[in-house]
């Protein structure tokens, strides 16, 4: 700086910072490219139709009651659920229903549904 | 002897350090590629709309009427399954898409888990795809004579791989 010719110091400024301001460019063009990755990864791991598909089966199961009680269905299609969640969605899978009670002038019966993966928890109990 | 000259040399070598330290950074951060394949979206996707179509698939016409997917299961109807399905995740607004599926009906047979193949992959499979697992629980009443599940009330889980070739 000492004894240099000063001249077109603000050239040399304006370059430097245009510079700078082309890698910050490049740097958020190169990570708008993760956009959605964690979501994506998130939606993934998120057992969100397990969870469902549990509900329904276990909503057909309440539903065929009196039907599978009378063949004597009952304890195969719980363990249906339960075994094949187990083997084959790595889920702890327990559910059953209780006496029908007097909910708002009809007759519901309290459903519980418990469903473990080791990453998410689900606990659940409905009048149906 | 130290003296006080040569300061501002000094305090612009520190600043060039930093500046060419911080331009090496940048550089090589903005160097790394990430392919779309990594970030899952496409994967996301394709799981959402396999569980769309089974969940259509078990929809009945009318109410109280066998829907399409227990109906194949009942029948152990693999063609017609594997038509209606390809049918509904390959219909798009124009042309048509690309996917593939193979799908399986695990069973309990006492205290046996045992998968039985409804519909075998096609010729497009060679394992390295990067398939979905797409999964819908199926409760088949009591009907005697049933291969190979067996005759008493039960439920079954329908697995659906899934990939795009």
């Amino acid at each position: 700086m000492a004894c240099m010719n000063e001249d077109g110091q603000w050239i040399v400024l304006m370059g430097l910072l245009v510079a700078v301001g082309l890698f910050f460019l490049a740097l958020i063009i190169n990570q708008s490219a993760l956009v959605g990755q964690t979501t994506a990864e998130g939606v993934l791991e998120f057992p969100k139709n397990d969870i469902r598909d549990l509900r329904t089966a276990v909503f057909d199961y309440v539903d065929n009651y009196g039907a599978l009680q009378t063949h004597g269905d009952l304890e195969g299609v719980k363990d249906d659920i339960t075994m094949i969640s187990l083997e084959r969605k790595n889920a702890v899978v327990h559910f059953g229903n209780g006496t029908p009670q007097d909910v708002s002038g009809r007759q519901l019966s309290p459903v519980t549904i418990h469903y473990n993966n080791g990453v998410t928890e689900y606990d659940e109990t409905v009048y149906y | 002897m130290v003296n006080d000259r040569g300061q501002l040399y000094t305090m612009e070598g520190v600043a060039a350090g930093i500046i060419m330290l911080l331009t090496a950074y940048i550089v090589i951060s903005t160097t790394s590629i990430y392919t779309p394949g990594d970030t899952h979206i496409p994967d996301m996707q394709l799981e959402q709309l396999g569980s769309d179509v089974l969940a259509m698939m078990d929809t009945p016409d009318t109410y109280g009427t066998e829907s399409a997917l227990k109906r194949f299961v009942n029948t152990n109807d693999g063609t017609g399954f594997n038509s209606m399905f390809l049918g509904y995740c390959n219909m798009m607004t124009n042309g048509a898409d690309d996917l593939h599926m193979s799908a399986s009906v695990t069973y309990r047979d006492g205290d046996a888990i045992i998968e039985h193949q409804l519909v075998a992959p096609d010729g497009s499979w060679t394992g390295r795809e990067s398939a979905v697992r797409v999964t819908r629980w199926v409760q088949l009443d009591r009907q005697p004579g049933r291969d190979p599940y067996g005759a008493r009330a039960q439920a079954v889980l329908v697995e659906v791989l899934l990939w795009r070739a």
